[in-house]
Order: C-alpha cells, then structure tokens, then sequence
C-alpha cells in the first residue's frame, strides 16, 4: 500500500516508452523483471558487518574465462566477489556472472548430496545416500540399474563401454585423469559444439589457435563474434577501450545488430552463413589490386600461387559476392584496402563458438589466410601465440588394457560420399558430440557402449535435437553425473555426485600464455557446504571403491594381463649355442600381482590433495616462493613483483613493454613447415577441399513465410549454467525472441507476446521482442534457457530451449554441430 | 572531508551490467527492476534493417548524481536527505517517512523505495560499505570491464578525476535544470 507512489510506477510508464515510442532513453532494462522478490526479500547480503573478515584469492568459472578474483568472507559466509588486478589476462575486471558467482554457491537448489534413482529414468525420482552408498551402487548397480562391474564384465573388459564426456573447465583435467586411467577410448567434449572448427581451421593453416592483440590492433574486422556480450577475456576489454575513434577501428560483421556493432564504427548485416564468400572477395581485392605484404608472404606461405588462381579464377568479386552476402561490394574494396593499409596491425577477430554452418571450417581457413596476407601473424598488433609459462608434471596412469576397443566411430564411408568417417572426414580427441548420439541411437557402433560417466557437462542443453539426448540418456544403461546443480541431464543419471562450487575447492594449478603469460590457480574460498566435494576427492574415493574389483575383471578376461601375471620373474636367455635356458623365479605369485596391479591402480594419481600437486608442480620449476605466491594472490608470473604495478585506478602494468610476448615465432606461423598452409593436400585425401572455395549449397536461403533461426550469447547469462542464478535472472528474466519488427506488426505480435516456435526438430514458446535489429527473414534467442529440470527453481520452464529446436546438422569436416542452419515457423498462441 | 564525483568514459560501455550486479551484492540491494541504484540507459534503435542507426544506440551508464544543488534534498521535510562530509548526498533511513516528495524532486529518476524499510534509497557511493571501510573507490568502478567509471575527489587537484576533467571534454544531463550534478560524462 505505502509504495503507491514507487518507483515501480514510473518505470512502468518509461518502459512502456521505449518499446511504443521508440526514442525514450530508458532508466530500466526492458527485459529485467518487476516481479521478483518472490518471497524472500533479500538476496545478496551487505557488506561489512561482520567481525572476521577474510580475503581470498581464486579464480572464477562463471564462464570459461577464469578472471581473478577477490572473495569477502565475513564471518564464514561470502559476501563480496571482487575483481583481483594481479592477473593479466582478467586485468581488473568481473562481468556480472563474476559478480554473480555468490548466488552460484548459495544457490537453495544445489546437489547437496549423492543421491541414487530410485523412479523410472528421467523422472527426477532419487534417493538420499551416502558417499558410500553412491560409489557401491556405481561399482555393483542397484535393482534399477546394473553396475560398471557387470557391465564389465558383460563385455569381456572393454573399457570402451563407457563414455566419459566433460564440460569446460580447470578441473576437466582431474576427470579427464580417470577416463584415462579407466582406459576407455570414448571421451566427449564441448569442443564440437563449441570451438571444433575454429581452433582447427587455425590450427592446421597458422599451427596453432591464436590470440588477437586487440589492445594495439589499428583495425579489427569482428565477424561473427560479439565480444561486447559474449565476453572474452582479455579481448572484450582491450577492445572496447579503444573503439569509437580512440585508436581501433572496428568492423562488425553479423546479420544481427548487437551490442558490438552499437561500439563498432561500422555494421554490416550479412546473411547468415555466407562469410566465406565475404572473405574470399576481401582475398579477391588483396590479390588483384597487390595489396598484400609482398615479402611475408613470399618467405612464409605454402600454396599461395593455387590459393591466388583459384581465387582469380573463380572470379571471388566484390560484386559476387555482394549478391551472396547482402554487403555492397563497394564496403568489401573498402574494408580489404583500410585492413591492408594499417596490416599488420589489423586483426580479422578468429572468433571463438563458432561453427554456424557447414562451410565454418573453411570459412575459418580463409580468414586466417587473409589475417597472413597482411602479415599480421605474431606480431604487435596481429594475431599472436604469446609465450607459455611451463609448469611441473603430474603422472597420470594409463594402463594398457588388451581388451579395450578403440573409439567408437562408424568407418563405412556410405553416407557422405568420399569422407573418411560415416559422419565427418576427421576425427578428434574432443569427438563429434552429435555424431556420437546419433550413431548410438541408430546402432551404428562398432560395440556396445552401455554406460556413461558425465562430469560437469550438460548434453540436454547443450546439443541440438534435446529429444535425441533424452533417448541417449534413457538408452544408457547407467548414467553416473557430477555436477553442482540438478541440471536437465543430472534428471537422466542412475548415481548424482554432489561436486562442490568453485568457491568450495582448489583447482589444478594452470598456465595461461599470451602476450603477458601468467599462472593462476582457483584456491578454496570456504569449506564444501553440505556433503558436496572437489572431484579430485571424488575421483578418490570412486577408484579406491572400483579400481581392485575392476582389476578383478580384467584379470578374468585380458589374456595379456594373464601372461603378465604368470610369469613370476623368469628370464630367458639364449645362450651363444642359440639354446634358451631359464632362471628360476625371483618372486611369489603376490608380489607379481602387486606389481602388475600397481600399473592398474586407479587411485595412484589421486593420492595427493590438489593443494599438495599444485605445490609439486610449481616448485619444481619456479621455486617456494612462487607456490606462497599462487595461495596469497593466486596468480603467479616471474619477476611480477618488479613488472607488476598500478598507474591508475584503472590501469596496471604487469610487463614493461620490452618485456612483452608480441612475437614468439621471429613472425612465423607455428605450422611443422613454419608457413601458411594455404592448399592441404592431405585433406583432400579426406574429401575435404584443400583451399577455401565457396559452393552454391552454401547460399543462404530461407523458404517462404520461415525464418532461420539464429542462437548466441550474452554478457549476463552462461549458457545453462547460470539459468538458475536469481540474482542474474534479475538482470534478464527470461530470454526473448528477436522478431524483425514489421514483421512482428503484420502478424499481429506485440512485445512480450507469446509465439510458438518450431522446426523439423521439436517446438518452444517463447515471448516475442520485435525489433529492427533483425533481419525480416531471421529471427533469434539466446542459448541456455527453458530448463526442464523442476529441481530448477527459477530456471524450470523459464524461457525457451534454443536445442529443442535446432537441427541436429553434422558439420562435414570435423563433426561440429552447425547452430544456424535450421529453418522455423513462428506462429502466435 | 572531500568531495567525491564520477566520471564516465561513456563510450566505453558495453552495457554489460557488471556495475549494477556489483551494487547490488556490495550494498545488498533488493532484487528487482525497480530496484537499484544504478542502470544502464538504451535507447531503441533508429532507423530500419539494415540501415541502422549506429549512433542512436549509445548506452548511458547513471545513477544518482550526488547533485551539489539537490533537488531531492530541498524538498525533503525532515531533512532525512542530507549532504554528507564528503559532498555525497546521503538518505538516513531512521528519518525518512515515505513521503516520496524525493522521487518526485530529482529529475535522474534515481531513487526507489527499499521494501525491506520502507524507505527511500539511492546510490551513496558505497559510503557506508566500501568507503566506510578504508576502501578508496566504489564497487561499480572496480568492477566495471570497460573501465568506464574514474571516482574520485574533485576538490584535489592532483587526483585522476580532477586531470580527467581538466584534460577531456565532458557534460552532465540535463544541466539546464541546475541541480551541478557530479557524474561527469567524458565526449
Ligand atoms: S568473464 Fe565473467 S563469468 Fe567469465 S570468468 Fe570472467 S568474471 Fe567470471
Ligand atoms: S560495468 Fe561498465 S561496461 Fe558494464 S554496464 Fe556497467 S558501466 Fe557499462
Ligand atoms: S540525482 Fe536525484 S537523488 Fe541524486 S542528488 Fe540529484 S536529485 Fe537527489
Ligand atoms: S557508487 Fe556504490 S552505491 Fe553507488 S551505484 Fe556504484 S556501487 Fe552502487
């Protein structure tokens, strides 16, 4: 009663402004919510009125990005996440889901303990258990589902059985320390739906996935990347500091107009997908009008005399490409002569999640040609490598196990002609995620894959065709998740494993190179709240419960092993008559056995706390002082107490400028021949084209009265992984789809409106947000959104779900997920 | 004693919202849209696709002012909305009976009404979090990734705000009203 006179009220009334008429600066978000504050009132927690005050340096994994900060314990509790300035990839900066990281921690819907299915599959019916109970049921299943021993030993010890598959992360490593140890050969990541295409484009044309040296690049061509939202450390920041005439020119190049094209100097729509055309016509210009840096490329590029004839002759004109891309060829001679006029201080921005479409592997390949037409390659102002600060070992285990099959990938070269695999021509340690689902789901795997162990990693959400992974996931015969949050997959596993946040654990020690290389390490904030922990401490006590029953097995079927065991220290010696004599054996059959087991014992590398191996690691190479450096401030780089300083609030210097990593390579790509590969003979043998050319499937089109549906990120939101985090929902409260704006009007779709979107693939509702930052033919929503999970308080249901929608299209080369290539309908419910 | 302004290096700004969840978990803030002390002013594009307006689509980074001639001040009857040593315009809680004449008074549209007390808040430079504790800048700076924010003390010749303003261009909003904001936009 007493807030009539609110500030609701007039927000209300401005917000209304500035959808209807159109010019009104508005003092809110459009898409915050108002009503919140459910019924708790308060949320965050003010700061300073405690008695003890901690502060503590870590490392965030709201997102990839691993910025440092400064956790505020008072009293036990966290109450503040600061930025840490020391680290010079983060400099001195948290984006909002940094800030946000408390409500991750105290999130009321965390796994709080392991819990076992008790309900049918997928049903989210589980049971309270102890660690105890949760590594018994993994090894001996329960009467709901059978365990890795069974399964095992069903199939005669072929580790391949499981999968193992992981989300991005410091603590990947740990996991990805078991699956080898376990010795499957079927382990999935992100990668192919993520970075697959981009970093090996780079990889097999410049040798290795660069940087961009965006704090002195003179001009920036970003497309297809949007680095004001979905932020990258330290681009988004050196970027941004410098566009809108303050020293870098920037180009965007998106069909959407997004945060980055409202900071760049100049927007270009493009149609989706038609990229490689838009690059191949800058190559066009460069080449004909001898743009190009004449001496670099005559001492580093491979295959340049093809790459210019086939570009030449296939006639990549501006005007060609106009025609493909929907950019005037007059901007595209423009923008190839200002690149290489202030090359090689220009940077064509490699982008990161990137595989849009079916040609992004080669779209990928002819930008990093173009970036080294220039001579932009690890050099100030260009694409660098950066230096590498190594860090000490620590041993894995990798026992061989005879009976182990090699990845499961279907070899019959039926399906895409002359392509090496069944589903895309190369394939890589990440894997082809998709691939991998659909070939299991159409029984097209060399053996039986029958379980699998999921480590921070949601394949509900993350993959196109949700429906697919529903099937997978019920298809498994046993499913065991880590995870903090009771995601959509965590409602599919057999056993949950309650891991504890960032914030609850220290993570293994890293390295990150680039022009000022550093160490960082994630140090524990407070203790693991409820029964959560570290997965290193899991992994413990899984291998200690499984590692001897599982050796047991193998025992029984590896005839290798058999061998091994039963030779008790006998040598043979052939004598120089050529006669073999033995000796006699030197050990019981229990120390043989012993011995042989020490190479399968799975609990060997978690012996040791992460504390304890972090140690180990940086001693060995950088000495006492460096370790108490990492536990104090969390970061670490040589001579930092010299270099490192602030000039400002704002600024710090962590190297002098001479001791700067521009060029680590004398200017050369990082390729075995140091040289640009433009023409890959080798992947013609794949049925891959070995220089970039544009094909007419390629083309964009949409089919009448459909439109193609776009999908990306934000600064505010991690795809699923903070779906559930009120206090950024606060920021964003659903996510909307963008609709053309005229379109929307014909149609009769209003703001907040609710549409049905759907394709070939499956349907979402979602609210409509009609604007001309669209294309009339293209409509878009951020990825992460429409959780299924009723765990999920505030993310259950909330918004909808990009990969119900999606297509599940199998990108050629590499087995990536191409995100836009699905046509939609949209109609008003 | 000081006299604490900001200056915004507007065009840096990504709108990312760094700052307004920064506040929000510095000075516990309520959840809410109606609900801070700090925002990012957007405005909708101009023009139609593709022939868009890139300058229309500026963001405008606010919050409370702490106006040198308050309005808010002036109109509130039991003087609950004071100055402060620091030149920061402070609302004390135990005074404030809702009146609302404030949120009616400042032209910034920045204050609102924190549920919890029923009574009017805004933006206070982190003077009784951060600042109160020795720290030197608000939690909305320190956060920001663009680094758009430089707080500091105008009265001090030698501190960075003061050399920003003397060497860059900057305007305030709505200057013509005369309230002397201290937010200080750079060009
Ligand atoms: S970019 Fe944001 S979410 Fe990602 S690590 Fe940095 S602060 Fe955390
Ligand atoms: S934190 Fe900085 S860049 Fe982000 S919205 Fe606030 S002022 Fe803008
Ligand atoms: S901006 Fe508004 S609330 Fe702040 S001092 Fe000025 S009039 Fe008062
Ligand atoms: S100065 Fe402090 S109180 Fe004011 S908006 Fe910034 S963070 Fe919030």
């Amino acid at each position: 009663m007493q807030i009539e006179m609110s500030r609701r009220k007039f927000l209300q009334g401005t917000v209304a402004m500035s959808v209807v008429g159109g010019t009104t600066i508005s003092a809110t978000n459009l898409f915050a919510s108002n009503d919140t504050h459910d019924k708790k009132l308060t949320i965050t927690t003010k700061t300073g009125v405690a008695k003890e005050v901690k502060n503590i340096a870590t490392l965030c994994e709201m997102c990839v990005n691993k910025c440092a900060a400064i956790a505020r314990v008072e009293d036990g509790v966290v109450t503040k996440l600061d930025p840490n300035p020391m680290f010079p990839k983060s400099k001195n900066m948290l984006c909002p889901r940094g800030n946000a990281g408390i409500q991750a921690l105290y999130d009321p819907d965390r796994l709080k303990y392991p819990l076992i299915r008790v309900g049918e599959k997928g049903e989210g019916k589980f049971k309270r258990v102890s660690w105890e109970e949760a590594y018994e049921a993994i090894l001996n299943g329960t009467d709901k589902f059978p365990g890795v021993a069974k399964i095992l030993d069903e199939e005669q010890d072929n580790r391949s059985t499981f999968l193992f598959c992981a989300g991005e992360g410091m603590a990947e490593h740990t996991f990805k320390t078991f699956f080898s140890a376990f010795g499957s050969a079927n382990w999935l990541n992100h990668s192919s739906i993520c970075l697959q295409t981009v970093a090996s484009a780079y990889g097999v044309t410049l040798g290795a996935y660069p940087q961009a040296d965006l704090d002195n690049a003179e001009y920036i061509i970003m497309a297809g990347a949007n680095r004001a939202e979905a932020i990258v450390t330290p681009d988004t920041m050196d970027a941004f500091k410098r566009t809108k005439g303050r020293g870098a020119k920037l180009i965007c190049i998106d069909p959407r107009f997004t945060n980055t094209a409202a900071k760049a100097d100049k927007w270009l729509a493009i149609n989706p997908g038609t990229d490689l055309a838009f690059v191949l016509a800058l190559t066009y210009v460069v080449l004909t009008e001898e743009l190009y840096d004449k001496v670099y490329v005559g001492e580093n590029f491979n295959g340049f005399e093809e790459y210019k004839k086939s570009v030449i002759d296939n006639q990549y004109t501006p005007e060609w490409a106009e025609k493909i891309t929907g950019i005037q060829a007059e901007d595209i001679y423009q923008i190839a002569r200002d690149f290489m006029a202030h090359a090689p201080k220009a940077v064509y921005y490699p982008g990161r999640r990137s595989t849009f479409s079916n040609n992004d592997f080669q779209l990928r390949r002819a930008m990093a040609i173009f970036q080294g037409l220039g001579g932009g390659i690890d050099t100030k102002g260009g694409l660098i490598f950066g230096k590498r600060l190594e860090l000490g070992v620590h041993e894995g285990l990798e026992p061989i196990y005879a009976r182990a099959e090699a990845r499961a990938v279907d070899s019959s070269k039926s399906q895409k002609g002359h392509s090496g695999y069944a589903d895309c021509a190369v394939v890589t340690d990440g894997g082809s995620w998709i691939g991998w689902r659909n070939r299991f789901l159409e029984d097209r795997m060399p053996y039986k894959v029958r379980g699998m162990f999921c480590y921070k990693h949601n394949p509900m959400m993350n993959m196109p065709n949700t429906k697919k992974t529903a099937q997978m996931l019920k298809k498994m015969e046993l499913v065991v998740a880590i995870d903090t949050m009771p995601s959509d997959t965590v409602m599919y596993a057999d056993v949950v494993l309650p891991e504890c946040t960032y914030l609850e654990r220290t993570d293994p020690v890293n390295t990150f190179s680039g022009v000022e290389p550093a160490i960082a390490q994630r140090n524990k904030v407070i203790a693991p709240m409820f029964e959560t922990k570290p997965v290193i401490d899991i992994m413990r006590g899984l291998t200690e419960k499984i590692s001897k029953p599982l050796f047991e097995i193998s025992k029984k079927h590896d005839e290798d092993l058999q061998d091994e065991l039963a030779n008790l220290g006998e040598e043979e010696i052939v004598g120089e008559d050529g006669n073999v004599t033995k000796t006699a054996a030197t050990m019981t059959k229990e120390e043989r056995e012993a011995e042989v087991y020490a190479e399968f014992d799975l609990t060997k590398p978690f012996k040791h706390s992460q504390e304890e191996i972090n140690a180990h690691m940086v001693e060995s190479v950088y000495g006492k002082e460096a370790v108490e450096a990492l536990n104090k401030n969390g970061v670490f780089y040589p001579n930092m107490d010299k270099f490192y300083k602030a000039l400002s609030v704002n600024e710090y210097q962590y190297y002098p400028e001479k001791e700067k990593s521009y060029s680590v390579n004398g200017g050369k790509p990082k390729t075995p021949s140091q040289k640009v590969e433009c023409n890959l003979a080798n992947l013609e043998k794949k049925g891959v084209d070995p220089m970039p050319i544009w094909k007419d499937e390629y083309a964009f089109s949409v089919p009448g009265g459909k439109f193609k549906l776009l999908t990306g990120r934000h600064a505010q939101f991690t795809q699923s992984g903070t779906a559930n985090n009120i206090v950024l929902r606060d920021l964003m409260h659903e996510n909307y789809i963008w609709i053309n704006k005229r379109v929307a009007k014909e149609r009769g779709i209003a703001f907040g409106d609710k549409v049905e979107v759907s394709s070939k693939t499956g349907s979402v509702t979602i609210k409509a947000y009609p604007t001309e930052k669209i294309a009339p033919n293209q409509v878009f929503f951020i990825h992460g959104f429409g959780e299924e999970s009723e765990a999920l308080t505030w993310a259950y249901k909330n918004g909808g779900n990009d990969n119900a929608v999606i297509e599940d299209i199998i990108e050629p080369v590499y087995g990536a997920a191409s995100m836009h290539e699905t046509n939609v309908e949209i109609r008003k419910v | 004693m000081a006299r604490y302004g900001m200056a915004l290096d507007y065009k840096n700004c990504i709108n990312c919202k760094a700052c307004e969840v920064a506040c929000k978990e510095e000075n516990g803030i309520l959840m809410g849209a109606d609900k801070h002390r700090i925002w990012v002013g957007v405005k909708e594009i101009e023009g139609e696709y593709p022939f868009l307006s890139i300058v229309s689509s500026s963001f405008e980074p606010s919050q409370c002012q702490h106006c040198d001639d308050a309005p808010c001040q002036e109109v509130c009857p039991t003087n609950a909305t004071y100055y402060d040593e620091n030149g920061v315009v402070r609302v004390n809680a135990d005074k404030c009976i809702l009146c609302s004449y404030c949120m009616n008074a400042c032209p910034y549209d920045a204050r609102y009404v924190d549920d919890r007390t029923m009574t009017v808040d805004k933006c206070n430079f982190c003077s009784d979090t951060r600042l109160a504790r020795g720290e030197t800048t608000t939690a909305c700076q320190n956060t920001c990734p663009t680094k758009v924010r430089t707080f500091g003390d105008l009265d001090d010749p030698n501190s960075e705000i003061s050399e920003l303003l003397r060497t860059r261009e900057h305007f305030s909003l709505k200057s013509h009203l005369g309230t002397k904001p201290k937010l200080f936009y750079l060009t």
